[in-house]
């Protein structure tokens, strides 16, 4: 996400950097590139009209003409220009003390509200709430299906009384249900509606009137245009909303809307969406989004999603395993499958300073295919005994074909897969690695 | 395909556009009769063209266009002459003579509806289906939708308000699967337009554009004597990801036209004037509202005179 901007901010900065110092023109000719980037980003017209000539002001007062290092000079600025529009802290949901904690989801068409719902509530449920779904939706065909059919799938319990309650009334029986099964979390999907939708516009100012909202969240797409501030603004007129969601972000978007709904409604972003997946849910970095605008990648959020894939425990035991030279089979699959966790390559390459230039100039066919491969691992390791795995060395020629016929690949897949652990091992015997990345 | 009476076509533009046709039109009233000079006048218009998603490449070519002329020959403050002159320009890079749905009375007609998430191609399906059945076609929809969480029971409820026929799939089917029944039956039953429904998928999926492409290989092996329109849906909404989504959709699959929905909102849709000067690719039909009836022919000229008249 945001690749072509930071892609941008890298080619003007290269310009610069050539030129070592830097004359009025040249400040000129940046702010001007910037300000292309920024409107194809879909960043706001009149919010990048203001950000440009605050950037502008601030260029003077740091007198960037005179400085020898132009480049970090200008990168320092933008940053925090971005950073100060993006908001400068976190903001996570807010839980009621004294539960239970209701929240509302609203949004256009289209942008993501039932599967935000969904995601939302499992985020919930990993931070030991209780949650439950409302379908309110009775507007579009199916909808209710839909809420319904995510929530078993994913073991959420969903809350529907069809299609003939009102709003309001479905979100009561709701709360009433809720007080006798230990919720304490209370999520409720709403019809997509325009803004300019006057009846629809009712109902959401009803429900605000009649439930004690704790919440009340814009899901937004992050491919949106120009107008999406004109929709924003008018929800956020009707009623008051405490924060956004951002959906869609996994595709090659700028998303350049974070940028102008903070700067121009003042209501925070809360989380990203990220892909189809429950767990493809984030909260929102101000300040790491503006690195990645600025390519500089994203260290933070790559190291937080290390973290969350293992555990302290899982950690010793392999660090012991490393040490003893016992790395084995089981232990390398269960590696493949933590990484799988943590994400796609593309996706890591987004987070990782520098190599969303290098993505960009390679053909990623292969490594996207990477969840067929990682099941072919997997169809492989569980076609060989468990001496085999624990000892991978006597796989010998014979063992290879029986391997191979078990798990429906061919040997020279066995044989690639018994070298990359090979060589793992290798480089494991050195000494460990994750202790030698510098992330800091 | 006549979706539209003709004498009601302005109307019906206008009366779905009405609210964003106010805002802009305000901002044009200005524009052309209040401008004092030809500084103030072009970075009006600008400002104008990328507040409705126009782009800035499409943007600057036209300021360019505009740049040219010799404000000298034509009276001070008065700036009328541009407004025909800029209606011209949008119109140019609309027109299109492809820009009908083409069904084919002696072959079977394939329309397949692709797209991002959320765009709204279920709704089009339903739409192009009461629209195309109100013409005496004999319709079947397809349900390729196996993805989304109840996405078939979606276009079943659509199905049944339009009468159409849609054939059953099981959610998590493989889609070229349930494309490949869905010919032999509207074959078997004699039908002459087979409506496929996708998931929405974001461009940059790489699988998901593959699964797309096969299941287009399997229309090309399935079907004999037939015709193939693949429309693409695009939100008025969306920013200018959209020029990007355009792309990928029609390297992989050869779009042939857009569907341009949600404009009954306040989204002025601009994009389209971009997706067409750099891809080419050309609006066939544009959806104002939410029920199956809200669906039109793109006309090149009506659609710019409703936004700027």
């Amino acid at each position: 996400m945001f690749d072509s901007l930071t892609n941008k901010f890298q080619i003007i900065f290269r310009n610069i950097k050539n030129k070592g110092k830097l004359n009025e023109n040249d400040i000129k000719n940046c702010l001007h590139e910037i300000r292309i980037a920024l409107l194809e980003a879909d960043v706001n017209y009149k919010v990048v009209k203001e950000f440009i000539s605050e950037l502008y002001n601030q260029a003077q007062k740091e007198k960037i003409s005179e400085s020898l290092t132009p480049t970090q000079q200008i990168i320092k600025i933008v940053n925090e220009e971005i950073t100060k529009i993006l908001g400068l802290k976190q903001n996570d949901i807010i839980i009621n003390s004294n539960p239970p904690t209701i929240m509302l989801l609203a949004g256009l068409q289209g942008t993501g509200k039932t599967t935000t719902a969904v995601k939302l509530a499992h985020y919930c449920r990993k931070k030991g709430h209780k949650p439950l779904l409302i379908a309110t939706d009775i507007q579009r065909p199916a909808a209710i299906e839909q809420l319904q059919t995510l929530g078993e799938k994913s073991n959420l319990p969903v809350f529907s009384i069809g299609k003939n309650e009102n709003a309001v009334n479905i979100i009561k029986a709701a709360v009433k249900y809720s007080n006798k099964k230990d919720i304490d979390i209370l999520i409720i999907d709403t019809a997509g509606r325009l803004h300019i939708d006057d009846k629809l516009m009712i109902e959401l100012q009803e429900i605000e009137r009649n439930i004690p909202l704790q919440e009340k969240l814009l899901i937004v797409d992050a491919m949106a245009g120009q107008d999406a501030i004109n929709s924003a603004k008018i929800f956020c007129d009707k009623i008051k909303l405490s924060g956004i969601i951002l959906t869609k972000l996994d595709g090659d978007s700028r998303g350049g809307v974070a940028l102008s709904l903070k700067k121009v409604l003042g209501v925070p972003i809360k989380f990203v969406g990220l892909g189809e997946k429950i767990d493809n849910f984030q909260a929102f970095h101000p300040e790491r989004m503006a690195s990645r605008i600025l390519g500089m990648g994203d260290v933070l959020t790559l190291i937080e999603k290390v973290e969350s894939a293992y555990n302290e425990k899982e950690i010793k035991k392999l660090d012991k395993k490393i040490k003893n030279h016992n790395f084995d089979l089981n232990d390398f699959y269960f590696q493949l499958k933590k990484m799988k966790n943590i994400g796609s390559v593309n996706q890591i390459m987004d987070l990782i300073p520098g190599f969303n230039n290098i993505k960009n100039n390679i053909k990623f066919n292969r490594l996207s295919n990477e969840g067929n491969e990682l099941k072919r691992i997997e169809a492989i390791i569980s076609s060989m005994t468990i001496e085999e795995r624990e000892n991978p060395y006597i796989i010998n020629g014979s063992r290879r074909k029986r391997i191979a016929r078990g798990s429906g690949t061919q040997i020279n897949e066995i044989n690639r897969l018994l070298k990359q652990f090979h060589q793992l091992k290798e480089v494991l015997k050195k000494g460990p690695i994750i202790k030698n990345m510098s992330f800091h | 395909m006549k979706i539209l009476k003709f004498i009601n076509i302005i109307s019906q533009f206008k009366d779905g556009l009405s609210k964003s046709r106010k805002d802009l039109a305000n901002k044009l009233e200005s524009l052309f009769h209040y401008s004092t000079n030809k500084l103030e006048f072009l970075e009006r218009l600008e400002e104008l063209l990328i507040l409705s998603d126009v782009g800035i490449l499409a943007t600057s070519e036209i300021m360019n266009q505009f740049n040219q002329i010799n404000f000298k020959e034509y009276k001070e403050n008065n700036f009328i002459f541009f407004k025909e002159k800029l209606k011209d320009i949008l119109i140019e890079i609309l027109n299109s003579n492809t820009s009908k749905i083409n069904i084919k009375r002696d072959k079977l007609n394939i329309v397949m509806i692709v797209g991002v998430n959320g765009s709204g191609k279920t709704s089009i399906a339903g739409k192009i289906a009461y629209s195309l059945k109100k013409e005496k076609n004999n319709i079947l929809l397809v349900p390729a939708d196996t993805f989304r969480a109840a996405g078939i029971q979606q276009l079943k409820i659509l199905a049944d308000q339009s009468g159409v026929e849609m054939i059953n799939a099981i959610e998590g089917a493989d889609p070229a699967s349930v494309v490949y029944d869905g010919i032999n039956a509207a074959q078997a039953r004699k039908k002459n337009v087979v409506i496929i429904d996708t998931a929405g998928r974001l461009h940059t999926k790489i699988n998901l554009m593959n699964e797309l492409e096969k299941v287009k290989r399997v229309i090309q092996n399935k079907a004999k004597e037939f015709s193939l329109e693949i429309l693409q849906v695009i939100d008025a909404t969306m920013g200018q990801n959209a020029i990007f989504q355009a792309k990928s959709f029609n390297e992989s699959l050869g779009v042939t036209g857009i569907v341009l929905t949600k404009m009954d909102g306040t989204a002025k849709g601009g994009i389209v004037i971009a997706i067409k000067k750099e891809l080419n690719i050309p609006v066939k039909l544009i959806s104002l509202g939410e029920k199956l009836n809200n669906l039109y022919n793109f006309e090149a000229n009506k659609f710019v005179e409703a936004l700027l008249d």
